[in-house]
């Protein structure tokens, strides 16, 4: 198993959390899956968000089972924009739910409940909870209950590793359980599909001047023959698992327990996206966080 | 600078006792000898502090009152941070115009807590009054934003002409509660009558009374149960002879 001499290459990114309580986990896990959908690379979805853990009903604001959300933009002004479209399709529209600041401390405030209370058409109210303002926006159902405000926070978007695999099972096997064991991890979100990319990109593209991002032929097996590839003897498969993280500390936890997780029977090799360091201001290379060369 | 200053009562009082010079902020800065020299009135009388408590600690905005305060009127009148902690029954006025800061009375309290001085058209404009005993007539009348919480019943005129803010009352209410009421919340576990001039909404679960009320026993231990926080509550709309949109939430398991 070889661990390759290279890093993964992040960029700073702003990031809300969000804690969404509901009658039941089943409803509370309506909602964020939801507001988290459609939400896996700022490439196309404006936003990037994931489940970060569930929550048990003593740890919420209002005593009932929560989740906790992570959501992630490029830039501060559209974290609210997104936030603010999102948290009104899903949560506002979810059956029991509440909507609560995950990041109560951080000075950076972002006025989701506050744009939302107008759809109360006037017949919203607020209460003011130990020093936390919520507003009580009235439904069919009954109240929809929002904090006025979200903290705000730098994050690290894009950490990722690649796991290099004899076939495609074996590398699904590897890849599922670096999942399994970066899920439970405070602080981070996956958020691709069951945690995990089948299409890594490069930036931009060879033919198509207009395509900001394009299969990453280096690391696809199938044009082995026909391009410059990354790919050592004996791979047929690749996949991809991107994390973001509120800092990168966290982000490196959970590398360590993805990769330690997938290196298991048919994998090949471990690497990581990297533009050559040009781009991103976080480096996480692969070897220091494993602790070892190989 | 102390931790927490302490005022012991001398002895019991026979008179009224005026203490709206009392309270934690206005502390924060003096010394003992200084606290001890603050102006109050006694039967009318000038005199001060120090001539009705002993006086332990200095230059702080945690205050303690040790003693029977029945007859003390007006602690933390106008108070704007801070915290104040009676270990007994306080007179009335208690909290009249606070601004901010909590207001702890282990015991109960007089007329006007959290309401609003003689000709004022505002009572308490923020902060928080916790009175583990029972309340007098017109708590929290007049108020305009923060939190009353009375641990058993509660007096005549309660919430009278609330502009805003919450009060919760796990007792009995007397009659008369949130008349006149533009905004603001009512709470209540115990007996109440809706005045007539409330209408009926709906029996519901309002979402914001969970957090309410788990903060409560988390922040002052105050015994709200999960019943009393995953519980149903009628809602009452008025006071129609005003804007109409304050509430009284009265909890669907009370004994009425």
């Amino acid at each position: 198993m070889l661990i390759e001499d290279t890093f993964a290459e992040a960029f700073t990114m702003r990031a809300a959390r969000i804690i969404i309580t509901g009658k039941t986990d089943r409803w509370a896990r309506e909602a964020a899956l939801k507001l988290t959908g459609f939400a896996t690379s700022v490439i196309g979805c404006k936003c990037e968000a994931g489940i970060e853990r569930t929550l048990p009903a003593a740890e919420t604001p209002d005593g009932r089972p929560g989740i906790s959300v992570l959501f992630l933009t490029m830039d501060k002004q559209s974290l609210p924009e997104r936030l603010i479209e999102r948290v009104g399709q899903t949560v506002l529209t979810c059956p029991t739910t509440a909507c609560f600041d995950g990041l109560p401390s951080a000075p950076d405030r972002l006025p989701v409940g506050k744009a939302l209370r107008v759809f109360g058409d006037g017949f919203q109210a607020s209460k003011v909870i130990a020093g936390r303002r919520y507003w009580r926006i009235p439904v069919m159902e009954g109240e929809f209950l929002i904090e006025e405000t979200f903290g705000m926070q730098k994050a690290v978007g894009g950490g990722n590793f690649l796991i290099l695999a004899d076939d495609a099972d074996s590398c699904l096997a590897a890849a599922e359980a670096a999942v399994a064991a970066m899920d439970p991890l405070p602080g981070v979100i996956l958020p691709f599909p069951g945690g995990i990319v089948r299409s890594g990109s490069k930036v931009g593209s060879r033919r198509y001047k207009k395509m900001i991002a394009t299969t990453n032929d280096a690391f696809a097996p199938t044009l082995r023959a026909i391009t410059e590839t990354a790919l050592p003897e004996g791979v047929n498969s690749v996949l991809e698992i991107v994390l973001d993280g509120l800092d990168g500390g966290a982000i490196e936890t959970a590398m360590r327990a993805g990769i330690a997780a997938a290196c298991r029977a048919g994998v090949r090799a471990i690497s990581a996206g990297n533009y050559g360091g040009k781009l991103g201001p976080h480096h996480f290379p692969l070897r220091t966080i494993m602790g070892s060369g190989t | 600078m102390s931790e927490t200053i302490v005022l012991t009562l001398r002895a019991p009082l026979e008179r009224m006792l005026d203490l709206s010079a009392v309270a934690a902020d206005r502390f924060a800065a003096l010394a003992e000898r200084e606290i001890a020299g603050q102006p109050v009135r006694y039967g009318g009388l000038a005199a001060a502090l120090g001539d009705f408590v002993v006086v332990r600690g200095e230059r702080s905005t945690r205050l303690r009152l040790e003693g029977d305060f029945a007859r003390a009127d007006g602690i933390g009148t106008g108070m704007a941070g801070g915290e104040i902690t009676i270990l007994g029954p306080v007179g009335r006025d208690a909290g009249l115009a606070l601004a901010g800061g909590t207001i702890d009375v282990r015991g109960s309290a007089g007329p006007n807590a959290g309401g609003a001085p003689p000709g004022a058209a505002r009572g308490m404009t923020g902060g928080e009054i916790m009175i583990r005993g029972s309340a007098g007539e017109e708590v929290g009348a007049a108020m305009r934003r923060g939190l009353i919480v009375v641990m058993e019943d509660a007096g005549r005129g309660m919430g009278r002409g609330m502009i805003a803010g919450t009060v919760v009352v796990m007792g009995n209410v007397g009659p008369g509660a949130g008349r006149f009421v533009k905004r603001g919340s009512i709470v209540a576990f115990g007996a109440l009558a809706p005045p007539a001039t409330f209408r009926y909404a709906c029996t519901y679960r309002p979402p914001h009374l969970g957090v309410l009320l788990r903060s409560l026993r988390a922040r002052h231990g105050l015994p709200f149960t999960d019943a009393h926080v995953a519980g149903r509550y009628h809602r009452y709309s008025g006071d129609f002879a005003e804007l109409g949109r304050g509430e009284i939430l009265h909890w669907a398991e009370a004994q009425s």
